[in-house]
């Protein structure tokens, strides 16, 4: 049986977009999931787990992002994540 | 992939490559969409047929010449012709001035015409290099990518598992670092394959507890390298996590990035142990491998032969009865 994995289209509706803090809350998100998670925008595509990765992926308002889930939590995890992003990341 | 247009290739080039922009700037905005180049040579002579238009082209002093010994009217003819087909953009080498008349037809239908200063081999080998970089396959990997005594591996495993730790080692010891987290790998040719960072990234690494660090910063430029080509994975996983690793060392594993098959090395993690001493063996390992030798098959080799010698000693001794 193949297993798909999980994946979800979210906007980044904060004015800051995904810097630093954004990105901390959801690199902290992700890491609480067993499964693997990665974030594409354009052609890159990164580990969700990691700041780094994260953090270069330099999306602006308005951009969309998709979020990967894999494994045996994949849905909560996308879950957990995709409200981060409706929430603004708590701010404007 | 991002779409490569004229105006991309002409200002990122422009002074490599020595070019003028002499007409057409209207068609900046034109995508090459081929990775080959074109010297059209025939189409001067009037064959049309199987012209690849969405090509670059290049004139050389053979083509330009040919253009200038024409009547007016014949080279008007002529580059119409040429013209008509929907081009990228027109190359003319040597730093030869391209006639008025081939100005006026690029500005109407908006081809850009420019001018390079290099010779046509020179700017022919020099294209084609930097068209086969930016048509490349590419892929990116999570990892981390470090040359260490000039073998490239790429560290690959679990976000948290140690790969930015090891290669923080590593460079302390004088390995160079290519980057950290998110690898560009690009396929150049049939079986080479290129790693490198990515603009933003830099030679930026997080080191858990402490945050972001600026590797090039912190240990000069001799810590660092732009670009590496991938001859080894250094796969870490969970010592409790890994039934069975190899334990002699004469199989080799690969694993397959853009159809390029690498060697994977798989290495148990646990705490206290020595990845960098480990890295640097299992470099120095495939150094001995590529100039032919291989310790594990030796070893092997050797121990074969001692049982065989063995055995047929038993076997001398079997029929030894006086």
């Amino acid at each position: 049986m193949v297993n798909l994995a999980v994946e979800k289209e979210l906007k980044i509706k904060n004015k800051l977009g995904l810097h630093a803090r954004p990105a901390m809350l959801l690199v902290q998100a992700a890491t609480q999931f067993q499964s693997d998670i990665k974030i594409v925008k354009g052609d890159i595509e990164v580990n969700a787990k990691s700041i780094m990765g994260v953090l270069i992926l330099a999306a602006e308002k308005g951009s969309i992002v998709k979020v990967i889930a894999d494994g045996p939590d994949e849905n909560e995890a996308v879950d957990s994540i995709a409200k981060l992003f409706t929430d603004g990341f708590g701010e404007d | 992939m991002e779409k490569l247009t004229v105006e991309n290739f002409y200002k990122s080039r422009k002074s490599v490559f020595e070019l003028t922009l002499f007409a057409g700037a209207g068609g900046l905005s034109k995508i090459i969409e081929s990775r080959e180049i074109q010297r059209p040579s025939m189409i001067l002579m009037g064959w049309l047929k199987g012209f690849a238009s969405d090509r670059i082209q290049v004139l050389g002093r053979t083509e330009m010449s040919y253009l200038q010994s024409l009547n007016r009217e014949k080279m008007s003819e002529i580059l119409d012709d040429l013209f008509k087909f929907d081009i990228p953009c027109m190359i003319v080498s040597k730093g030869i001035m391209p006639p008025p008349i081939m100005l006026e037809i690029a500005d109407r239908k908006n081809i850009p015409l420019l001018s390079s200063k290099l010779a046509t081999v020179d700017l022919m080998n020099k294209l084609a290099t930097w068209l086969d970089v930016k048509f490349a396959p590419k892929v990116y990997v999570h990892g981390t990518m470090v040359d260490v005594y000039g073998v490239g591996m790429i560290y690959t495993g679990k976000s948290g598992i140690g790969k930015s730790e090891c290669a923080l080692d590593l460079v302390e010891r004088g390995h160079r670092l290519i980057a950290d987290d998110v690898i560009e790998l690009r396929k150049q040719g049939d079986n080479v394959l290129i790693a490198s960072g990515t603009n933003l990234l830099g030679h930026h690494m997080e080191i858990r507890g402490v945050g972001i660090i600026d590797i090039e910063k912190l240990f000069g430029v001799r810590a660092i390298r732009m670009q590496k080509r991938v001859e080894l994975e250094v796969r870490l996983v969970m010592w409790e996590e890994l039934p069975d690793y190899e334990r002699i060392g004469i199989e080799t594993k690969t694993n397959s990035f853009l159809g390029v098959e690498i060697p994977v090395v798989t290495i148990p993690v646990s705490s206290g142990k020595n990845l960098t001493a480990v890295s640097e063996v299992i470099a120095m390992n495939f150094m001995l491998k590529v100039y032919g030798e291989n310790p594990a098959q030796t070893f092997v080799d050797r121990l074969n032969d001692e049982i065989r010698r063995k055995s047929k000693l038993q076997d001398y001794l079997k029929e030894d009865v006086e």
